[in-house]
């Protein structure tokens, strides 16, 4: 009940790892390459090539997005289990970047609401250079997208089933890339009030 | 949502459970408890939220499974009997059959699971219409029905007292703390079912004004977690002050209007010579007080003497009206010293 701070993913051994998984657009034809690997000194190293050269399929006209998502947590008999972080308001990481701006997306469990491509993101600008960055995203700044778009319907993510969280790089600077975490935790800020940073006008307002 | 729609779902759901009130055939009675049901769908979905979203699809699963089994129970009842009347019934069968129904109707256990899932993707009003109004409605049958199998209804009644209790400890949110709240209660009123249905109806009622009082506190101070009601002080300190002695009225602790029922329900299976069945009832209410002790904790005894922490939410006018909240709370303090009046006023 009092919890304030809680580490949810790092990365000391490779059984971390395990719970992470990598894609990029070399599954739909492009070129991009990710991998994702122990660092020194118990953090993770998402690293690879960006490359914004569509497939030649034809039909996609843009690509270049290289992503790692944490997988959905089961338990006994591959039943879903979800993160309860409804005690928390703030998303903490410490991360190590190369200068590129990233997007956070934490998606939340949409099984009986049918909208499986919901997800709430955030962007994630990193400093280049050798000192760690400590980033603290209140979660009222998520946004809604689904596959990828901006909803104008909007409302904040409920943080009593989170399925995943996912760092995505797609800024169309084509070349390499690295990300260095240090842990992802959720900690509760009690200076930040804001329910949702977002207002949402009203549709099919009386006139 | 538009006011006309939400006057006419209002209103559906007042029909839907008259209906049942008013009814002597089961087939009616049926229509009553699904009118009920899909008036409250678009209440309840309507913030456009996944979770709001799955809240309504959950209530409405079970809710179609229950009116099945109660309608399967109905036919069972026609064929082996030959009428449909609520209060003629006979045969085991589908007596058992129309309890199973109606305990997952209300939330008993063990076919409680969806209840706290579905309270916690709610707004706290639609959440206290469903915990209040939409019990009105089974509970008139569940009164009219002849209660062959004894065992069953001590067994649900038990089993909803214990996890009632053993699931609220673990919770943080307030509405699924009030959903394991509610099972508890609907144990208790179960238990003495068959015994005294009058004492059932009077838990009931006591029951209505304390949730109503809860639901409504909550939304006052618009608080949905623990959290949020340890700083309730600074919005409400006079409501913060009478909270507790709320919960632990919900909790059941004298002098406390709470106590009323829980008080005679154990004096009615003390004389049943159910000594074993009254412990073990009264052994779970303590673990329900645990978490209504945690609530009172949360919003009494953890405020600083100086500068807070955190910052203090604003003070604003709330636009709710408080009479409601304030008649119920009354109620709900200092009803205990008119149990004489209303044992006499339920003996026949």
């Amino acid at each position: 009940m009092l919890e304030q701070n809680r580490v949810v993913f790092e990365f000391r051994n490779p059984e971390d790892l395990e719970s992470w998984t990598v894609s990029s657009d070399r599954e739909i034809g492009g070129q991009s390459e990710a991998y994702l690997k122990l660092g020194k000194y118990n953090t993770c190293f998402f690293y690879g090539t960006l490359s914004s050269a569509p497939p030649k399929d034809g039909e996609t006209r843009y690509s270049g997005y290289c992503t790692m998502r944490s997988k959905q947590m089961l338990a006994s008999f591959d039943r879903k289990q979800h993160y309860d972080w409804t005690t928390f308001n703030t998303l903490h990481l410490r991360v190590r970047g190369d200068g590129r701006p990233w997007m956070i997306s934490v998606g939340a469990e949409t099984y009986f609401a049918h909208q499986k491509d919901d997800m709430y993101c955030y962007f994630l600008y990193t400093r280049g250079g050798p000192y760690w960055q400590d980033v603290k995203i209140p979660f009222s700044k998520f946004f809604l997208s689904h596959r990828g778009r901006i909803q104008d319907d909007q409302h904040p993510l409920w943080l009593d089933k989170v399925n995943t969280i996912g760092f995505t790089l797609g800024d169309k600077a084509n070349g390499p890339f690295q990300l260095e975490i240090d842990y992802i935790g959720v900690c509760k800020d009690y200076a930040h009030t804001e329910e949702f940073a977002y207002e949402v006008y009203k549709r099919n307002p009386e006139v | 949502m538009n006011p006309i729609v939400s006057c006419t779902l209002l209103i559906t759901l007042g029909l839907g459970t008259t209906i049942t009130f008013a009814s002597s055939h089961w087939f009616l009675a049926w229509m009553g408890l699904e009118i009920n049901t899909l008036a409250i769908l678009p209440l309840m979905a309507q913030y456009h939220h996944p979770r709001a979203t799955e809240a309504t699809l959950k209530y409405f699963l079970t809710q179609a499974t229950a009116a099945s089994t109660l309608l399967f129970a109905t036919t069972t009842n026609a064929w082996l009997n030959g009428q449909w009347d609520i209060q003629h019934m006979t045969h085991p069968l589908p007596i058992t059959l129309f309890t199973i129904a109606l305990a997952l109707k209300i939330g008993l256990a063990p076919p409680t699971i969806w209840l706290p899932e579905v309270l916690q993707g709610l707004d706290l009003i639609t959440g206290l219409i469903m915990s209040t109004w939409q019990k009105l409605a089974p509970f008139a049958l569940l009164l009219q029905i002849y209660p062959a199998n004894s065992t069953l209804l001590i067994m649900l009644g038990l089993t909803s007292t214990l996890i009632g209790g053993w699931g609220g400890l673990n919770q943080t949110q307030l509405r699924k703390i009030l959903a394991y709240s509610s099972i508890a209660h609907l144990g208790w009123m179960i238990l003495v079912l068959q015994f005294s249905p009058a004492l059932t109806l009077l838990t009931l009622f006591m029951y209505i004004i304390m949730t109503f009082s809860t639901f409504l506190v909550f939304h006052l101070n618009n608080a949905t977690n623990i959290n949020t009601l340890a700083t309730t002080w600074a919005k409400t300190p006079a409501l913060t002050a009478l909270t507790p002695l709320l919960l632990l009225s919900l909790g059941g602790l004298p002098p406390l209007s709470g106590f009323m029922p829980k008080w005679l329900i154990l004096q009615e299976l003390a004389k049943q010579d159910l000594a074993l069945t009254a412990t073990l009832a009264a052994l779970t209410a303590l673990l329900s007080l645990y978490f209504y002790l945690r609530l009172s904790y949360a919003l009494a005894l953890t405020m600083f003497p100086n500068n807070p922490t955190g910052t203090p939410p604003w003070r604003l006018q709330s636009p709710q009206i408080v009479y409601p909240l304030a008649l119920s709370i009354t109620a709900t303090l200092t009803l205990l010293p008119l149990t004489p009046t209303i044992t006499a006023l339920m003996t026949p």
